[in-house]
């Protein structure tokens, strides 16, 4: 579809994404308002706690949603074309194709009643034309180069008869059998052992590398993000509030929320009798509350954060949402500084939304 | 899977045994016996206590019992096994084979129907779930699931046999007209449509049920994240596995067949097994009635024994 | 569902207490009513079996033996204020005997039900319970009362021990009936067994049977409280199809099943008696069965989110 570009161009550019859920109990803003950009080649990961809205995101950009759920409003881009635009058959050309994504629980994504086989060979059949026959001939192929020894006999039996590791190893062959240009990673090592899980990051490293193929990587994992990412996107109910490169994340990050992520690690050589948390939950999406969405558990909070914070550029490529400087200190408001003043500093700084 | 299938059928052994015996003393016990209806002023006790004699009914229960078990399993090759009726003196045995063939047109017509019927639909409401279409079919499946067989079938008859005229009243076959099939057809219309209105209330439910949980597991979002079309992740990757409860469930709806059609023949006065169940038991026929508690008990045992043995068949993740 | 939030800042530094999530917290009960007050055809069916039951009880109640007070003058009257249905072939009033046969009917089927729920919650907790070999014995015996055929055991019972006698209709229908409640009940159990509640009974001395019946059974209630509605269904269709063949209620007692038996028979002289008592017929299942679907869905909420 596209030129596969190994010169970082944009690949996939997300603009202002919004998926909203509307349910019985009122309107879940799952996706509210996410903007960034894949480039060629290059991996993407994606943090957050469970329900930040980060699978919501990988769904949206397949197109996956369903009532109540819906795209309300952005844009997403695929080598310039708008995806929201696209028509079901074009989506449908697009999904396995050049987007292809796997999921999290490799137990139930597979169906149980097709051999795997079959599985794979479905895909490859129904994206590049060519015959069954052939298609399994290559699905077989492809057991193989996912490290699945006996492909043969394996891609004729069903899901059930394999290991967890082997399903994960499946659905990855069953996503790379079409060479896609971005890989959707949605928790990929989650259900699966320590040992398993370093096996299939590094599958998906070789096959990276192998394919130049983009990766967005979706995980609360910071293991693995640091394993794997180049570029890293930090989410919280249901926007981003930080985005920079994986060194600088885990150098100086900025947001309090990431910083209290990064602290929570427990890290080798220390000596702790407690570990350290972030105070509080996550806020209960259908009764958000207002101001920034996370002041009430940061251990910055100030009367300026009751104006939730844009997105702000403090550094090239770096950008964050909350009000302190890029040094890390209150900006220097006075304590009763209104909203407009707050966003006037803001905007002396920043460059986004 | 055969040495399943025979570890099955002798469990069913005792379950057999249990049922002969309940059915024995449930009808030897009761009080009354089957020659009430013969007693009158016109017949001496002499010739009650005869026919007393002839079917065994002076002797002790629990010979009556061994007698009685120990010939029924002959009936193969012996059609005395079940004794003889005491309606009108015929072999028991005879009397049950010569009605399996109309109970079997009844039910294998109704059957096909509702399954033909009963799968699209239930397909079309898991689909299209919360249409229109589904709402109409979800209301209409139930006031029709709610409808008494025998209720739906008096009025059936009601309307377009007697008022309209257009079906016959009862039977098989109009007089004169045995073995013709257009006429057994014309006979078949009013019970069989009956049997299948209900049947596809119910079945229908069913199948939107299955389907809508298969629906809603991951490896569809897998097939569609696939790029399939929808048709495709439909019939291919939801139904196959949707119909696995649906086919499971089939086995075990072949014993309530026999019940559902003793009803529906009787208002029809269609001559099957059922309403030879229900005449024997208000003359109080007791060699019938009791073969026929073997025959229901012994199709409940088939019945679930080839539901397991479909469920392996269809899900290839069971294994005996 | 929205609430605003004045919050008073700490100076800068200092940790705020855990939130609180402000939305309303409900009893189990409350969420209980809230989730099945959703359910409009279920409040519906709720007030439709309500003004049954009422019905069945007041008028047979207030209009005394009318029902089977037969008249020569009043012999196929049409319908009339006090007649809505008119009189049928004996004189009798046809309302007033479709309320009694309701009431009939009503009865036999809820008083069946209690019998399923007695016998089958005995049999499905000690089953549950006890395990071993009483959980076996107790299950082969299921296995046994589900081979024989239901209706035909009921036809059996009925017609050679009580024709025409409500309580042994009951008790057939009960004795046949037993089964799928005694596996919701043993289910339930056994999942309960291990649970940390009632751990914490036997930890603090209670007797087997005190932990069965005051911790165990009222959580286990839920799934036999939702068949035991839709049991109710059942059991009044099956008690109409024993007294139509006539081995159930017998004339002159009313019941809605041999009204039918009339119907068939005079038919000629007015096809709307075969109506009458088969429509309350279905109005009771279809109460019955939205009730307990209604329950279904308010007491094992595992519901998916609903478009709004």
């Amino acid at each position: 579809m596209t030129q596969r570009a190994t010169d970082g161009g944009e690949l996939l550019a997300v603009d202002g994404l919004r998926t909203h859920f509307y349910t019985q109990d009122g309107v879940v803003k799952a996706v509210d308002g996410i903007s960034f950009a894949i480039r060629h080649g290059e991996t993407l990961g994606v943090v957050g706690e469970s329900g930040c809205g980060k699978s919501i995101t990988a769904l949206s950009v397949m197109r996956l949603i369903e009532r109540p759920g819906k795209i309300v409003e952005g844009t997403i881009r695929l080598a310039g074309r708008d995806l929201l635009r696209f028509s079901d058959e074009e989506m449908r050309d697009v999904r396995g194709n050049a987007i292809s994504m796997i999921f999290q629980e490799p137990m139930t994504s597979l169906n149980p009643v097709y051999t795997c086989g079959d599985q794979i060979g479905e895909t490859i059949s129904l994206h590049e034309g060519i015959p069954r026959r052939e298609a399994t001939d290559r699905a077989v192929e492809m057991l193989g180069q996912v490290g699945i020894p006996d492909a043969k006999r394996r891609a004729r039996e069903f899901p059930h008869q394999l290991s967890g590791g082997m399903r994960q190893r499946v659905m990855i062959a069953m996503a790379l059998s079409t060479n896609p240009e971005l890989l959707i990673a949605d928790e990929p090592t989650t259900a699966l052992d320590v040992t398993i899980q370093a096996q299939i990051l590094e599958l998906m490293k070789a096959l990276r590398e192998r394919n130049r193929m983009a990766i967005m990587l979706i995980t609360h994992d910071l293991g693995v993000i640091a394993e794997m990412a180049d570029d890293v996107v930090v989410m919280y109910a249901g926007k981003i509030v930080e985005a920079a490169d994986v060194n600088t994340v885990f150098e100086r990050p900025h947001h309090p929320y990431a910083k209290g992520l990064l602290a929570s690690l427990p890290r080798m050589g220390e000596r702790r009798t407690r570990l350290e948390v972030i105070q509080g939950v996550v806020p209960n999406p259908l009764n958000l509350p207002s101001g920034c969405l996370f002041m009430r558990r940061c251990r910055y909070a100030m009367p300026v954060c009751a104006t939730p914070p844009p997105l702000q550029e403090i550094a090239a490529g770096h950008l964050s949402r909350c009000w302190l400087t890029p040094a890390g200190e209150p900006p220097a408001i006075g304590p009763d500084a209104t909203a407009d003043v707050a966003l006037e500093a803001a905007a002396a700084l920043s460059v986004a939304p | 899977m055969a040495r399943y299938v025979l570890r099955r059928l002798i469990q069913a052994i005792p379950i057999l045994i249990g049922i002969s015996v309940i059915a024995f003393f449930i009808v030897y016990l009761a009080p009354g016996d089957p020659f009430d209806r013969f007693r009158s002023n016109k017949v001496s006790p002499e010739v009650i206590a005869n026919l007393r004699r002839v079917y065994g009914l002076d002797q002790p229960l629990p010979v009556q019992f061994y007698k009685w078990f120990t010939t029924f399993w002959t009936f193969p090759w012996d059609n005395t096994a079940w004794g003889y009726s005491i309606t009108d003196g015929l072999p028991v045995r005879d009397k049950i084979f010569e009605r399996i063939p109309s109970t079997l047109q009844l039910m294998g017509t109704s059957l096909l129907l509702t399954v033909v019927i009963a799968i699209p639909v239930g397909i079309l409401g898991a689909v299209k779930q919360y249409s229109i279409a589904d709402k109409v079919i979800a209301v209409v499946a139930t006031i029709g699931y709610a409808l008494p067989t025998f209720w739906l079938g008096l009025i059936l008859r009601q309307i377009f046999a007697q008022q309209l005229d257009l079906f016959p009243l009862f039977g098989k076959y109009s007089f004169g007209k045995e073995g013709d099939l257009l006429d057994l057809l014309w006979h078949l219309f009013l019970p069989a449509l009956t049997i299948t209105v209900v049947g596809v209330a119910g079945w229908s439910r069913y199948m939107r049920a299955s389907m809508l949980e298969v629906l809603r597991a991951d490896y569809i979002r897998t097939a569609k994240a696939k790029g399939l079309a929808s048709s495709r992740v439909i019939f291919k990757h939801a139904l196959r596995n949707a119909l696995i409860p649906i086919v499971t469930l089939l086995g075990l709806t072949i014993p309530s067949l026999l019940a559902g059609a003793a009803i529906t023949e009787t208002v029809f006065s269609w001559p099957g097994l059922g309403f030879l169940g229900v005449s024997s038991v208000s003359e109080r026929d007791y060699p019938v009635v009791l073969a026929f508690a073997m025959i229901g008990g012994a199709m409940v045992i088939v019945g679930n024994l080839l539901a397991d043995i479909l469920y392996a068949v269809v899900d290839p993740r069971i294994k005996y | 569902m929205e609430s605003t939030q004045t919050t008073q800042l700490p100076a800068g530094g200092a940790t705020l207490v855990d939130e609180v999530d402000l939305t309303p917290v409900r009893t189990y009960w409350q969420l209980v009513r809230q989730r099945f007050v959703r359910h409009r055809l279920a409040v519906i069916a709720f007030f439709l079996m309500a003004i049954l039951i009422t019905a069945a009880i007041a008028i047979p109640f207030l209009t005394g033996t009318a029902w089977r007070e037969t008249s020569l003058e009043r012999i196929n009257q049409p319908a009339s204020l006090t007649a809505p249905f008119g009189y049928d072939n004996l004189g009798i009033n046809t309302f007033v005997r479709l309320m009694k046969g309701l009431q009939t009917s009503l009865f036999i089927g809820l008083a069946a039900v209690v019998v399923i729920v007695f016998i089958g919650v005995t049999v499905g907790a000690m089953a549950g319970y006890f395990g071993g070999w009483i959980d076996n014995a107790l299950m082969r015996m299921v296995d046994i009362v589900l081979s024989i055929p239901t209706f035909f055991l009921i036809l059996m019972l009925v017609a050679f021990w009580g024709t025409g006698n409500a309580w042994v209709i009951i008790i057939a229908i009960g004795l046949t009936g037993w089964t799928t409640a005694a596996r919701l009940v043993r289910a339930e159990f056994l999942s309960l067994r291990e649970a940390d509640f009632v751990q914490a009974a036997r930890a603090l001395g209670a007797r087997d049977r005190r932990i069965v019946m005051r911790h165990m059974i009222p959580s286990a209630m839920a799934p036999v409280v939702v068949a035991a509605t839709l049991g109710i269904a059942d059991s009044v269709v099956v008690e109409a199809a024993l007294s139509y063949l006539g081995f159930g209620i017998t004339p002159p007692e009313a019941s809605l099943g041999n009204m039918l038996t009339k119907a068939q028979d005079y038919f000629y002289r007015d096809p709307l008696l075969a109506w009458y008592p088969g429509i309350t017929l279905v109005l009771v299942v279809l109460a019955a069965s939205f009730l307990g679907d209604g329950l279904r869905d308010a007491l094992d909420p595992r519901q998916r989110v609903e478009a709004a």
